[in-house]
């Protein structure tokens, strides 16, 4: 049996070294976006060069003056946000309803429907190019961010999530509410929705997510360079003929930003929605 | 909640709808305004500042037409344009490679031009050019450039190694490369040979070439068949690799941009690439280089690898007679300001621009204008991009890992026929 | 639950909506693509009937197979390192350390990136000659890796940024898992003297194991799909040697234009994918319910 003192100062020297692990990773995680912005800084001359500086000698903004002057790229920010917002509600308005079907209704094909819908994710998307293309131009919605944007609305995962949580909700609840007369569609506003908060906001995050970074569809269904998303309009920062690195950094931090932003302030719901979905997965 | 979800529901579908409006068509009665058209662009980066700056002139220089100039990032374009085709809702004019045009053509894509464009303007275009965008006898577009693979070398290296005369034949570059090793330290070369962001043609494109050099092709004068399982190809694919493990004065594991940056540096004497480079190397300081066409490693005569811009005008679905001449005219004027897309480094193809004052002012374009005269097109087939792509891949290996070439051009010659047969 | 034609009808109302959306935008092409896939087509001209061609071409194509053995490579390197990694992290994050509310930030943040942002920042940060990878290994008197551009190291590369890219989404629903399993089981265990490690072995290993299963299936049926950063970060090279079954599908339909080719692969792997995820879940989902 060791002393107590020895058996303290081990903890406090494991407690110590513990934290420097931590910080160690810490470090090591956050090492690579604090790179991008340091290149974004730097000018290329310094980026490539056989002089190498960790930090800029001359550290400029002129890779952001220029993305932001010689480019649309505010309008590819708003169109990236009015695509995301209007993708995570209407995400959200066809997830939710078909999540609670699938978690408390009992009906007939349940189980077929539930892997067709999961198969929707196991597809390859550029084999749903050409297709989609011509039914959109049957439409004559080609050029257009609602065309944009409606394919992703369908979200398989957000009904695997949302269908994980409501499973949760006892039965109890909404057989008393039967009792007391009410119908599905009162259940499902006023008890499911409710509660299902949580994991309604981790839908709503990971759909405006996925609609912001999403890439190939906009590029080929967009016509007009003033309508570009975001991730479109920055991909022309890679020359035809030759990486310029600080540029292509500063356009992938512009195009972040509102995203890191909007985490950081949200972060705690974010987390959470995510977490309480993961229960009983 | 539902209240607020319903609310919100009405007004983010409203948002969508006002701001997702596509294109309002410009109501079909008949306009006094310029005709409006539409061109996506390919390039981007340095390539397309030179070219949206052609665009811009051209709208400043009439009142007649606006052109409206859309780029897509070169890698998604052709994806993008087929699709597009597919719905028959290309834009009015478009660039396509050369190379790329039969994909396009047979199926009836592309708009056959000869009934308008002028006599004068087709005699003034390079025959070779010209003619590789001719299809059955009919023409499909018109080129805006012809883009070679060139040779650039610093001269300062050279002149430290004490090499006062240009290599001339793969020998002499052996000989000179060891020198420049010697004597410097240096790279002799600097040819990509890994695919990293941007594939490693390069190689596919010298060897290509050195087989025309030695008086053989790439494939029989029928494309039926591979032709390089042979001692022509032999010789090249071991130039190629004893440069990389042999005399090791050339990298191994080198990709695009590396090349381009070691070049740039100063740590490499004799850099191969497409003209296109040009105008990155000349803004570089401090660089002192010169460019030439290719040499002729064997033989006398200097074939390269040539690829070409072209502008066509696709079929639409109802094809404005109005728009189409507008197109004409725009194709024509930017093909006749050619010295304006000769600042990205390409060639130009039209006789009237070579001599014109400003382009003969511009450095290193002149020296390999000559280039032209033995470009040598990639073969006219629809199977040749699969060939391509999987020829750089097995030529990637072969160099990179040193294989033995009788084996890696039995296996190369293998697998082109067995592509050929499938198409 | 009331029982009964009800269900049926309230099952399908409440799934319309997602239905409606789903049928256009995702089954209708899906149905396409399935079609085509017996036609040999280039996009521009009439499909041509073909039968099984396509089918049987794939079976011995052998590019076919060296594709999907890299994507299948992809998923055996990525599923176990993901999961473990998810798992330690978020043991890290549900212990006692004062930073575990910036851990937790810091390594869910890379998730919130576009796969173009993070495949470009992660090519310049291995790049062989610039990078700062090799910049500090050359200073500390090593020699430059050849990240990605050698083939052997080059599948590793691309999987070491998708370890960054999304380990942090996994730590959040392990998270969950763990801050499920109630404390009063912990402190039993400790009371019977049992240490770290076997609480760690004996209690949250097994009682988070549904957590595993979920985050297992929803990997793998990523995985497979893989195609943007490795090509964003590799073209696919070195000599072809990270090109995956999707790069391999988009070359086909896009660049060779034989969509009918491309089509019959696509079906080939969502049947695989398919497979997989079945036998997952009913092999493994039926722990859940012990």
């Amino acid at each position: 049996m060791e002393s107590n003192d020895v058996f303290r100062t081990k903890k406090k020297i494991s407690w110590v070294l513990l934290r420097i692990l931590e910080v160690f990773l810490i470090l090591c995680w956050i090492f690579p976006l604090i790179w991008l912005v340091i290149t974004s800084l730097k000018l290329e001359g310094e980026v490539v060069t056989k002089n190498f500086t960790f930090w800029p000698q001359h550290p400029t903004f002129a890779n952001y003056t220029k993305a932001f002057t010689s480019t649309y790229i505010l309008n590819w920010m708003w169109n990236s946000l009015v695509v995301s917002t209007v993708t995570m509600l209407l995400t959200v308005a066809v997830d939710a309803p078909i999540a609670y079907a699938f978690a408390k209704i009992n009906f007939k094909g349940k189980n077929v429907l539930f892997w067709a819908v999961m198969a929707g994710m196991m597809v390859p998307f550029q084999v749903l190019i050409v297709p989609l293309y011509l039914q959109f131009n049957s439409y004559g919605m080609v050029n257009t961010l609602t065309a944009a944007l409606l394919p992703r609305v369908a979200m398989p995962i957000g009904i695997f999530i949302l269908k994980q949580f409501f499973e949760d909700i006892p039965s109890a609840l909404e057989e008393a509410a039967f009792i007391d007369g009410a119908n599905r569609f009162t259940i499902f506003h006023r008890i499911i929705l409710p509660l299902g908060k949580a994991s309604i906001m981790t839908v709503v995050i990971l759909s405006f997510i996925n609609a912001w970074n999403d890439f190939l569809w906009p590029l080929i269904v967009i016509n007009d360079t003033v309508k570009y998303t975001i991730t479109v309009g920055i991909a022309n920062f890679q020359g035809t003929q030759g990486t310029q690195y600080s540029l292509i950094m500063a356009g992938a931090a512009i195009a972040s930003l509102p995203q890191i932003v909007f985490f950081l302030i949200f972060r705690k719901q974010i987390i959470e929605g995510i977490a309480m979905s993961g229960i009983k997965g | 909640m539902k209240k607020s979800v319903s609310l919100l529901l009405v007004l983010a579908l409203a948002m969508g709808l006002v701001f997702g409006q596509g294109t309002k068509e410009a109501a079909p009665a008949a306009q006094a305004g310029p005709v409006e058209l539409t061109f996506w662009s390919l390039f981007t980066g340095g390539d397309g500042e030179f070219f949206d700056a052609m665009v811009d002139e051209f709208n400043k220089s009439q009142k007649e037409i606006v052109m409206k100039n859309d780029t897509v990032k070169f890698d998604n374009y052709y994806t993008k344009l087929t699709t597009a085709l597919a719905a028959k809702k290309a834009p009015d004019v478009i660039v396509c490679h050369q190379a790329n045009l039969l994909n396009y053509v047979p199926n009836g894509s592309l708009l056959p031009l000869d009934e308008y464009v002028s006599k004068t303007t087709l005699d003034d275009f390079q025959t070779a050019p010209l003619s590789a965008c001719r299809f059955g006898g009919k023409l499909y577009s018109l080129p805006l450039d012809v883009h070679p693979i060139v040779m650039y070398y610093n001269k300062d290296i050279l002149k430290q190694a004490g090499i006062d005369k240009i290599p001339a034949s793969a020998d002499e570059f052996v000989a000179a490369c060891k020198t420049i090793k010697e004597k410097t330290g240096k790279w002799g070369l600097a040819i990509d040979n890994t695919t990293g962001t941007y594939k490693a043609y390069t190689l596919t494109r010298l060897f290509f070439s050195m087989m025309i050099q030695q008086g053989g092709s790439f494939l029989t004068a029928d494309n039926k068949k591979a032709n390089f399982n042979n001692a022509y190809g032999e010789t090249a694919l071991n130039w190629l690799k004893d440069m990389v493990n042999k005399y090791q004065v050339n990298p191994n594991e080198l990709d695009y941009d590396a090349a381009m940056n070691m070049f740039k540096l100063g740590d490499a004497a004799f850099y191969f690439n497409g003209v296109w480079a040009t105008g990155t190397l000349e803004k570089v300081d401090g660089l002192n280089f010169a460019a030439s066409p290719l040499p002729a490693f064997y033989g006398t005569e200097g074939w390269a690898w040539c690829g070409s811009h072209t502008l066509a005008i696709p079929v639409q679905e109802n094809q404005d007679p109005k728009k189409v001449a507008a197109a004409v005219k725009f194709i024509d004027w930017m093909t006749a300001h050619g010295e304006m897309w000769a600042k990205a480094g390409h060639i130009p193809t039209r006789k009237s621009v070579v001599e014109k004052d400003a382009f003969k002012a511009l450095p290193y374009r002149a020296d390999y204008a000559g280039a032209a005269k033995y470009a040598a097109a990639p073969p006219s087939m629809a199977a040749w991009d699969e060939i391509y792509g999987t020829s750089s891949d097995l030529l990637e290996a072969a160099v990179t890992k040193n294989q033995d070439a009788k084996t890696a051009l039995a296996n190369m010659e293998k697998v082109v026929n067995g592509i050929i047969a499938k198409y | 639950m009331i029982p009964g034609n009800k269900d049926t009808r309230d099952g399908i109302l409440f799934s319309l909506p997602f239905l409606v959306i789903f049928a256009l935008f995702m089954v209708y092409p899906l149905l396409f693509g399935l079609y085509i896939s017996f036609f040999k087509w280039n996009i521009l001209s009439t499909p041509q009937f073909c039968g099984m061609q396509n089918y049987i071409g794939l079976f011995h194509d052998q590019k076919f197979y060296t594709s999907l053995w890299h994507t299948v490579e992809f998923v055996l390197i990525t599923t176990p390192v993901l999961l473990v990694m998810g798992f330690a992290m978020a043991l890290a994050v549900t212990g006692k350390s004062p930073l575990r509310d910036l851990m937790e930030t810091v390594f869910f943040l890379p998730y919130i990136f576009s796969m173009t942002v993070v495949a470009t920042l992660w090519a310049w940060l291995m790049q062989k000659d610039f990078g700062i990878f090799n910049q500090v290994i050359v200073s500390l008197g090593g020699s430059r890796v050849s990240w990605l551009t050698n083939d052997k190291w080059a599948i590793w590369s691309v999987c070491i940024a998708t370890f960054w890219w999304t380990a942090g989404f996994n730590m959040v629903l392990f998270t969950a898992g763990i801050k499920q399993i109630p404390k009063e089981v912990y402190e039993s265990a400790q009371i019977d003297g049992a240490n770290y490690w076997q609480c760690l072995n004996h209690i949250t290993i097994p009682l988070v194991s549904h957590t595993t299963i979920l985050c297992l299936i929803l990997q793998v049926i990523a995985s497979f799909n893989v195609f943007g950063q490795v090509y964003v970060m590799t073209g696919g090279g070195p000599a072809g040697s990270t090109r995956v079954l999707v790069q391999y599908i988009y070359e086909n339909g896009f660049q060779y234009f034989k969509m009918g080719y491309s089509a019959a692969m696509s079906y080939i792997l969502f049947i695989i994918v398919l497979l997989v995820s079945v036998l997952q879940y009913v092999l493994l989902g039926r722990k859940k319910e012990e």
